[in-house]
């Protein structure tokens, strides 16, 4: 089946919904189709708890946001784009509360703004701790009364059609009946979010395999910076569920196994709210030197709550109580939460300029998806909903402007070809998609975890390379056409193996400690060197790699303590 | 502990029940037993999941006879050796635990379930004010994660296929209630149609079984009154 | 058949299975208003006929319907008004305690009514 629409946004959170609504507020005459392997509201935005940065009050500024994000990012972030970024991103906020997101408030009715990790100021904008939540909800319900925008849901892509320099549409499963679609279009948006399941331990949804990042990566569009990955320091043990930074934002202890607020070794002026890389190792070397706390699933971190009183948490973290109960057995308001260092976020991504334009012509990306790059090495907290919110709507402009300015459908025959790639799939192999997951969560998480180094680091590669090649015996033993999600999983495996890939050489070739990407044998900060950004390309033996300069406005870089 | 997972399977064509036997351990949800199926004995089982923490809406499902979600219940907590999972009623089935949801989120879209506000100001947002007090007005029903427990066990969306159902109701009441809406009358005239809430006549088993206590029979007794004034009010001007 | 799925006792709990009641003593109801409209026309085709209808559900054996009759009304009545509360918007935190009200006044009034009706077909 053929599908032909003016703009296809593939993946419907956050950023996929706003450039969705973006587009249709350029001109209501565009076809917008939104393509995603789950309905909107299932996406892993929602599960996004602290909320949303933005200059809101007085007392704060465009540069003091934009200095912090720049100096959270250890000075990889590109200062153009975050200029650009922090200038945006009130409007959005205001943009949602015009839509109906129920946005925590203060007493005189003004929208609320709370302390986060790494930003100067109360900054903030939250819904309670169930932001992602909140905004989802309210882009889709405002998506709904465009009528131009139509809906996709339960499309798994699997290819990408890119010709001659071009993109020219995609390929997905429909999943309900398991039809390869053909979807030709004259502008693409990927915005289908991270790589996290690549880690055991990880705060993301079990739909967060990277496809979009694997499908642009295969048809030749370079990622960028993807050996940086955020840890973020409060994971739920034993299943790894985000306990938000809101908890420290509003007031909340880390503690050792001696009951020590040990940040005041490591971050002496932010003590909890310094940023996610600097509390993660803080947490993982009080954990390596033995003063974790013990239990049946490894040592674990106190994440104290019990002074802020019942009241407090549960009009500011419900949520957390909650999941703190139903998952871990511990009720916050009398016991501190047991968490650990986890995998959240993707800091790397396609690459694009600042307008969310990739190397292809009518190829765009937004989200976390990109990589633009304005969270650098690491990105701080509450500034990943609203770079989707920001990039998004910039991704949606800019794609509706071009696709009004191409006068034609691109025309293509790579439907029999990927029916035929798909087809071969089904078959008996000896090797199980679900085992070579597994073993790829485990060399992730061992050797390419808070703490890295170069023997580790190659042994990832190593086994990664050999579970690329037992991947190309996998068996899927399911032939059913409707909802196969044997099939589905077998295809994310595949992608996974390719970024895994990206991802363990990348951190290997960058021989500096920068963010979050930490090695013990190059524990400094090497601006000569790579004050770079790394871009990976497809070949069919394994990733090539060229470097870009960073580009640097207003702040040169200095030595980062908190 | 071992227990056994009976799940119900449908491949498109029969329907049949197939047993599992789980290792269950403290702590592990019956999501996390679903995976272990799919990666230990059959592949081809399916069921939808994403977020495992109650938050996305994804895997509503019946266990022994209740739907609920599967990633927040856990298997010790039932106390049962053998745990009886099939797909949520009400909902017709794509594949084992997978439902069609297009239709129930197509009544949810019937609500108008946006913010319509008589100036639309997009490219010049402004802040609007809302009290703490106003936002509790309506908070609770926004928290509705559309995972189709209260529509699976409503009577009246059962015997008819029209109603619109406790989930967008909810959606419809969460806008009402909203002191920044302003397209009460749009809404109120679907509200009080024909697929409304007088379909509704209180089994209140919706609120029984949300996981999120949204409590859909509230929001839905609420609709009534508003839209019982509403309808009077309507015939009052007429004359 | 749709109107079967009013029946099945989805979740269970208390409330479904008094929605559940409520139906089918409504459908009760209606069969004894046929019932009992037919038996009060036939006076049309004569006094005698009339009387002999009627004098058949005077007698002790018949005393167990008018008692399962009355059972369904005064369930369908008080449960009636319980709803027509509820359906108001009113007394929904009250729901618990008013269900558990609306059974121990329909078993009081029944109980009562039962009495009465012993007493009056007994000739007491």
């Amino acid at each position: 089946m053929r599908i032909r629409n003016d703009i296809v946004i593939v993946g419907a959170g956050l950023a996929g919904m706003r450039a969705a609504i973006a587009a249709s507020e350029v001109s209501r005459d565009l076809s917008i189709a939104i393509v995603a392997k789950t309905y909107p509201i299932r996406c892993h935005s929602v599960c996004a708890e602290g909320g949303t940065a933005a200059v809101m009050r007085e007392g704060d500024s465009f540069d003091l946001h934009a200095w912090d994000t720049v100096k959270g990012a250890d000075f990889l972030a590109d200062q153009d784009a975050v200029e650009f970024f922090v200038r945006e991103m009130p409007k959005e906020i205001l943009r949602l509360d015009n839509w109906g997101c129920p946005w925590s408030r203060t007493q005189d009715g003004k929208i609320a703004q709370r302390p986060f990790g790494g930003h100067s100021f109360d900054r903030t904008v939250f819904a309670a701790d169930r932001t992602g939540f909140h905004e989802v909800h309210t882009l889709y319900e405002r998506m709904l009364s465009y009528p131009n925008i139509v809906r996709f849901d339960e499309y798994f892509m699997t290819n990408l059609v890119i010709e001659d320099g071009e993109v020219k549409g995609l390929t997905a499963i429909e999943l309900k009946t398991g039809d390869i679609v053909l979807f030709e279009a004259k502008v693409v948006i990927i915005a289908t979010g991270g790589a996290g399941r690549l880690f055991g331990f990880t705060t993301y949804s079990h739909q967060v395999t990277g496809d979009g990042l694997a499908v642009a990566y295969r048809a030749g569009v370079p990622l960028k910076d993807m050996e940086f990955f955020q840890f973020h320091p409060t994971g739920l043990i034993p299943s790894g569920i985000l306990m938000t930074e809101a908890c420290r934002g509003e007031g909340g202890y880390l503690r050792n196994s001696k009951g020590e607020r040990f940040m005041e070794k490591y971050a002496p002026a932010k003590m909890e709210l310094a940023p996610r890389d600097v509390v993660a190792r803080s947490m993982w070397t009080e954990i390596l030197e033995g003063r974790g706390l013990e239990s049946p699933y490894g040592p674990y971190i106190a994440l104290d709550l019990t002074h802020l009183g019942e009241e407090r948490i549960n009009e500011r973290l419900p949520l957390i109580r909650d999941a703190a109960i139903k998952f871990a057995g511990v009720d916050p308001v009398e016991e501190p939460i047991p968490v650990r260092p986890v995998a959240h976020y993707t800091m790397g991504g396609i690459h694009t300029n600042m307008y969310c334009e990739t190397p292809v012509r009518g190829l765009y990306a937004a989200g976390e998806a990109a990589c633009v790059s304005i969270h650098g090495a690491n990105r701080l907290g509450s500034n990943s909903t609203a770079e989707c919110l920001v990039f998004g709507r910039v991704a949606g402009e800019r794609a509706a402007e071009y696709a009004l300015k191409k006068s034609y459908y691109p025309s293509t025959d790579f439907l029999k070809e990927e029916e035929k790639r798909i087809n071969s799939l089904f078959r008996e192999g000896e090797e199980s998609a679900y085992e070579i997951k597994a073993e790829l969560n485990r060399t992730m998480d061992e050797n390419l975890w808070i703490f890295r180094n170069e023997d580790g680091m190659a042994e990832a590669v190593k086994k990664i390379i050999e579970l690329k090649e037992r991947y190309k015996n996998v068996s899927v033993a399911d032939t059913s056409k409707k909802f196969n999600t044997d099939l589905t999983f077998a295809l994310e495996v595949g992608f996974m193996l390719d970024l895994a890939e990206v991802v363990a050489i990348g951190a290997l070739k960058r021989r500096e400690s920068r963010g979050a990407h930490y090695r013990t044998d190059y524990p400094k900060r090497d601006d000569e060197r790579w004050l770079k950004h790394t871009l990976a390309y497809y070949s069919k033996d394994g990733p090539i790699f060229e470097y870009l300069p960073v580009t640097i406005t207003k702040w040169q870089p200095v030595e980062r303590t908190y | 502990m071992d227990v056994i997972f009976r799940v119900r399977r449908f491949d498109g064509e029969k329907s049949y029940w197939s047993d599992f036997v789980i290792p269950a351990k403290k702590g592990m949800t019956v999501l996390e037993g679903l995976y272990y199926i799919k990666e230990n004995y059959d592949g081809s089982l399916a069921f939808r999941a994403s977020c495992r923490m109650g938050i996305c809406g994804s895997c509503a499902v019946k266990i022994n006879g209740k739907p609920v979600l599967a990633c927040e219940t856990q298997i010790l907590h039932l106390n049962s050796t053998t745990i009886k999972i099939e797909p949520l009623d009400n909902f017709e089935v794509i594949k084992d635990l997978v439902t069609e949801f297009d239709g129930f989120f197509t009544k949810h879209e019937a609500v108008k379930p946006y913010l319509i506000r008589k100036e639309d100001r997009y490219s010049e947002p402004e802040e609007l004010i809302q009290k703490p007090e106003q936002l509790y007005a309506y908070y609770k029903y926004s928290l509705c994660i559309k995972c189709g427990a209260c529509y699976s066990v409503c009577p009246a969306s059962s015997s008819r296929d029209d109603y619109l159902g406790p989930a967008a109701m909810t959606a419809a009441y969460r806008f009402i209630a909203d002191s920044r809406d302003e397209g009460d009358g749009e809404r109120m005239q679907i509200v009080c149609g024909d697929c409304g809430v007088w379909r509704c006549h209180f089994a209140a088993e919706c609120s029984e079984v949300c996981p999120k206590k949204v409590e859909p029979a509230k929001a839905v007794q609420k609709l009534r009154f508003r839209s019982a004034i509403y309808m009077l009010e309507k015939f009052f001007i007429r004359w | 058949m749709r109107w079967l799925k009013w029946f099945e006792f989805r979740g269970k709990s208390l409330f479904h299975i008094s929605y559940s009641l409520h139906r089918l003593t409504g459908i009760v109801l209606v069969i004894y208003l046929v019932m009992h409209l037919s038996y009060l026309t036939s006076i049309r085709i004569g006094r005698e006929v009339y009387e002999y209808f009627t004098s058949t559900t005077l007698t002790p054996a018949f005393l167990i319907f008018d008692i399962l009759l009355v059972l369904a009304g005064v369930y369908h009545g008080v449960n009636g008004l319980r709803l027509i509360l509820h359906e108001f918007g009113l007394g929904y935190e009250l729901r618990r305690p008013l269900l558990y009200l609306c059974y121990l006044l329909t078993l009081v009034l029944w109980l009562y009514a039962s009495y009465q009706m012993y007493l009056f077909v007994m000739g007491v």
